[in-house]
């Protein structure tokens, strides 16, 4: 039941999703058969440039094509030289001469490898330097750690980059300085052309989790558990598992957030090192008016962040069975402190 | 195309925005780069680039003849450039440049023997005809419009894909095509180096798929093409050198990086490092590399900034109540300080002073000043003219788009040296295209743009800007000027068929354009480049701002 209305729930987001970036982008004064048109650009080509993409219809029956044609497909155009957009359709981009669904299969890829990297980095060096700051809770590490975390969290992401191409690229030539060579090509120049973008990522998130992961740990350092334990004689190593354990479900929640945004494209990563991904798209797609990408990315990567918060949410009664609404749980059933 | 980044590669620069560049520097060298023998061969170029993908559908480009697409299609004529001297047509498949008849509505080449395309198969005027018509069909809309405006019949062809074929093009045989024009047009020799001039196999063109597997008649044939990531060009061994005397076909494989970030890029030109020796950048340099360029003796003349080009404009909305006086819009001429917005744009290695509407480098240009002497305006006879006309209060609204923000300021205070108070309104690209250019002229009193004609012809600079037929529609006429006379000898000029009496037109025209003050010429932006150290014969000729590809080489 409960699982039901996530679902509906999260159609109806994307729903409104959609509806919004038609509102703002179609109802605004910008004209994309313009870029269709030609130079010179005659009336009767703008209109012809216009009828051709589908922008001459009132709105909402853009709204419910765009809509019916993500289970149907569509077509452009005459019927001899009909521009194909198969299901499912989310538009068809006239200057990049290719469906909005082919280039999210095409950029995705890239996105991903991205994500990938930068969250399995960003939760370790997260989870590492929050726990041992809050072990040192008040020493010179811990200040080190926290002031470099506040430094690195409000860094912009083009700073951080900059300065590790500056660094890795420009000054020892170690790394390439920008460009992405698929895995199945080469996967060592994958790897070392995914090295500095997840480096970046890794650097500013990774801080959020440092913080995250050192207030939580301090927080359950201080309950009764730990303190019980301690008396009991228990190692400090393993009171560090239970405490880290108590942890799973924030740092999960904080991951599946990430994760959504993250495979949604990091624009600015992916400008600066010159990443062919969904950021990427998005932004030029932005400044060329490329309605139909900027619709169809933006559903796309609203799904993601949905799907990712779905995760995070079945993951939790995995995590914690306090969460746990049904008796079968996979975790067991006693959760009990072990005794020496 | 308004304000350079488009995804599109090198940018059919119609209104290019010349980057803010912001601070002022030495004089702008040479438009050269270093000696090196024309005719080195082999080695891979690597041409950086922001745009996301390069179109190689010559039906829907808007390329300039000596850049991208010009290094795969072939077109009838085609452009020499020289650092030094205006640009020229010259033969390109056709055996010359095209003999009118003597109405000039009426224009024949011929193809030269033996060419072919990249799969051996001929270039016939057939391919030609069928490129042609192919740029007819909206699902290829996008390109330049100039041949559709001017072929008899044009304007109710929809192209060949339904079989239905333009009769005013006819191919009598396989060597011969001859154009029927709705008027006599002198520069059709010019119109046929436009992209749509290139041939298409009759059994190719798939609107769907030809812009990323063309079938090349130049020396380059699409070897793989990965949108957003990197096109990679090798030599069409069908390509015959000596039948080409516009391209050198230096380099044995060209590899354009697509998206790239151009301060990332422009820091690797400039450090020389190893992956950006053979290399250059398609972009302008951006504003703090090109300090940072001129500045590092390392790099020397591997920065290459254009001759004067692109004219910047101050457009003045001619249906404004406020400015319909004619007095009052010369009174703008004396007013606005082109010094201080050149500053604004980054000083001298950004531009010239400009007073003519007819830009450098376009053969036949004659220069000319009918306003203040000073570049930083006549103020006095300003305040006389606007006395004269009993104008005051005068409350203006320039808009502008965001990157052109500085520049509108300088116009804003140099304009209340006059008392006439205006309000910057920026606005987006895409809103300002809305508004400005497709709008009805009610959202503006003034505006900055800049244009680069698409070939070195007057007709070019003038008609796009001052012809009433252009006025809104997302057309270039922005001061919508409607000058019934200026109309007439813009016709009659372009319809002339000898070069120096059409010259001694487009200078008249020009004269009467600026006695009517639709527009204040602010300057002739100048463009500035960065290759790497292995990259030789990398030239920016009079006209265009751009360099050209088709010359370039690698080694000595």
């Amino acid at each position: 039941m409960t699982h039901l209305v996530r679902l509906v729930r999260g159609i109806a987001v994307l729903l409104v999703v959609t509806a919004l970036t038609f509102a703002i982008f179609y109802l605004g004064p910008a004209d994309p058969a313009l870029s269709m048109c030609g130079k010179p650009c005659s009336p009767e080509n703008l209109e012809a440039a216009r009828a051709f993409m589908g922008f001459a219809d009132p709105w909402w029956q853009q709204l419910w094509t765009f809509l019916t044609s993500i289970f149907t497909g569509r077509s452009f155009g005459s019927e001899s030289v009909a521009i194909e957009c198969a299901a499912p359709c989310l538009g068809y981009s006239f200057q990049m001469h290719q469906s909005v669904t082919s280039l999210i299969v095409e950029r995705f890829p890239v996105s991903f490898a991205v994500a990938l990297g930068a969250i399995v980095l960003q939760t370790i060096v997260g989870v590492a330097l929050g726990s041992l700051a809050a072990r040192r809770q008040g020493s010179l590490i811990d200040r080190a750690i926290t002031g470099g975390a506040v430094i690195a969290a409000s860094a912009p992401s083009y700073v951080v980059g900059l300065l590790l191409l500056l660094a890795f690229a420009f000054s020892f030539d170690l790394l390439p300085t920008g460009g992405y060579v698929p895995f199945a090509d080469d996967p060592l120049d994958w790897f070392l052309h995914l090295l500095l973008p997840w480096i970046t990522l890794a650097v500013l998130n990774g801080a959020v989790y440092a913080r995250l992961v050192r207030s939580s740990m301090i927080e359950q350092l201080g309950l009764d558990y730990v303190r019980t334990a301690r008396a009991a004689g228990l190692g400090e190593r393993r009171i560090d598992r239970y405490a880290l354990r108590n942890l799973a479900l924030p740092v999960t929640t904080l991951t599946a957030l990430d994760v959504g945004a993250l495979l949604g494209g990091t624009v600015i990563t992916e400008r600066v090192f010159g990443l062919p991904g969904m950021g990427q798209l998005l932004l030029d797609a932005t400044g060329t008016i490329d309605l139909p990408i900027i619709v169809g990315a933006t559903l796309f990567s609203a799904l993601l962040v949905i799907l990712a918060n779905l995760a995070a949410d079945l993951a939790g009664p995995l995590l914690d069975r306090r969460l746990a609404t049904t008796k079968k749980s996979l975790r067991p059933t006693r959760q009990k402190v072990n005794t020496p | 195309m308004i304000r350079s980044r488009t995804r599109r590669l090198v940018i059919a620069p119609a209104i290019l925005a010349v980057g803010a560049i912001a601070f002022t520097a030495c004089s702008a060298s040479d438009s050269g780069s270093e000696e090196g023998s024309a005719d080195a061969t082999g080695g891979t170029l690597t041409i950086y680039t922001a745009a996301e993908e390069v179109s190689f559908d010559p039906a829907s480009s808007q390329n300039l003849a000596i850049t991208t697409l010009g290094l795969n299609a072939r077109r009838l004529t085609a452009w020499s450039t020289d650092p030094n001297a205006p640009t020229e047509v010259v033969p390109d498949l056709a055996t010359d440049t095209g003999t009118a008849s003597d109405d000039g509505k009426t224009w024949t080449f011929t193809l030269k023997d033996g060419l072919t395309f990249e799969d051996g198969t001929p270039i016939t005027s057939e391919a030609i005809k069928f490129g042609l018509e192919r740029s007819f069909a909206p699902e290829l809309s996008g390109g330049l419009t100039y041949h559709k405006l001017l072929l008899e019949g044009g304007e109710d062809y929809t192209g060949p894909f339904d079989g239905e074929h333009l009769d005013s093009i006819e191919t009598p045989d396989d060597q011969t095509i001859v154009f029927h024009l709705n008027r006599p047009y002198g520069d059709f020799s010019w119109v046929a180096s436009t992209p749509a001039f290139a041939p298409v196999p009759l059994e190719s063109g798939d609107p769907e798929t030809y812009a990323q597997d063309p079938v090349a008649s130049g020396p380059y044939a699409v070897e793989s093409y990965q949108a957003g990531n990197q096109v990679v060009l090798t030599r069409n061994e069908e390509w015959d050198p000596e039948t080409d005397e516009a391209r050198t076909g230096g380099p044995d494989e060209i590899v354009f990086k697509l998206a790239q970030d151009a301060s990332v890029v422009a820091q690797s030109l400039i450090a020389d490092r190893s992956d950006a020796q053979d290399a250059f950048l398609a972009g302008f340099v951006p504003p703090a590399q090109l300090v940072q360029a001129q500045n590092d003796p390392n790099v020397g003349d591997r920065l290459v900034t254009s001759g004067p080009g692109a004219l910047e404009y101050l457009a003045i909305n001619t249906e404004s109540p406020q400015l319909e006086d004619v007095r009052v819009r010369q009174a703008l001429q004396y007013a606005v300080d082109k010094t201080a917005y050149l500053t604004a744009k980054g000083g001298e290695i950004s531009g010239d002073i400009a007073t003519t509407l007819i830009t450098p480098g376009i053969e036949g240009r004659e220069e000319f000043n009918l306003y203040a002497e000073d570049p930083a305006g006549d103020v006095d006879e300003a305040k006389r003219l606007l006395d004269e006309a009993g104008a005051s209060d005068l409350d203006l609204r320039l808009v502008v788009t965001e990157d052109n923000v500085a520049a509108a300021e300088a116009i804003q205070q140099s304009l209340a040296r006059v008392d006439i108070s205006v309000t910057i309104q920026p606005l987006d690209n895409a809103a300002w295209s809305a508004e400005v250019a497709a709008g009805d002229g009610s959202a503006y009193d003034l505006t900055l743009s800049s244009w680069q004609p698409d070939i070195p012809s007057p007709n070019a600079n003038l008609t796009p800007l001052f012809d009433s037929s252009q006025i809104g529609g997302g057309n270039y006429n922005l001061a919508r000027y409607s000058n019934p006379e200026v109309d007439e000898a813009l016709l009659a000029a372009s319809s002339e068929l000898d070069a120096d009496a059409a010259a001694e037109q487009w200078t008249a025209i020009d004269r009467t354009i600026l006695e009517d003050s639709p527009v204040v010429p602010l300057i002739y932006s100048r463009n500035s480049f960065l290759h790497g150290s292995g990259v030789t014969n990398f030239e920016i000729g009079e006209f265009p701002s751009y360099p050209n590809y088709l010359k370039v080489t690698l080694g000595e």
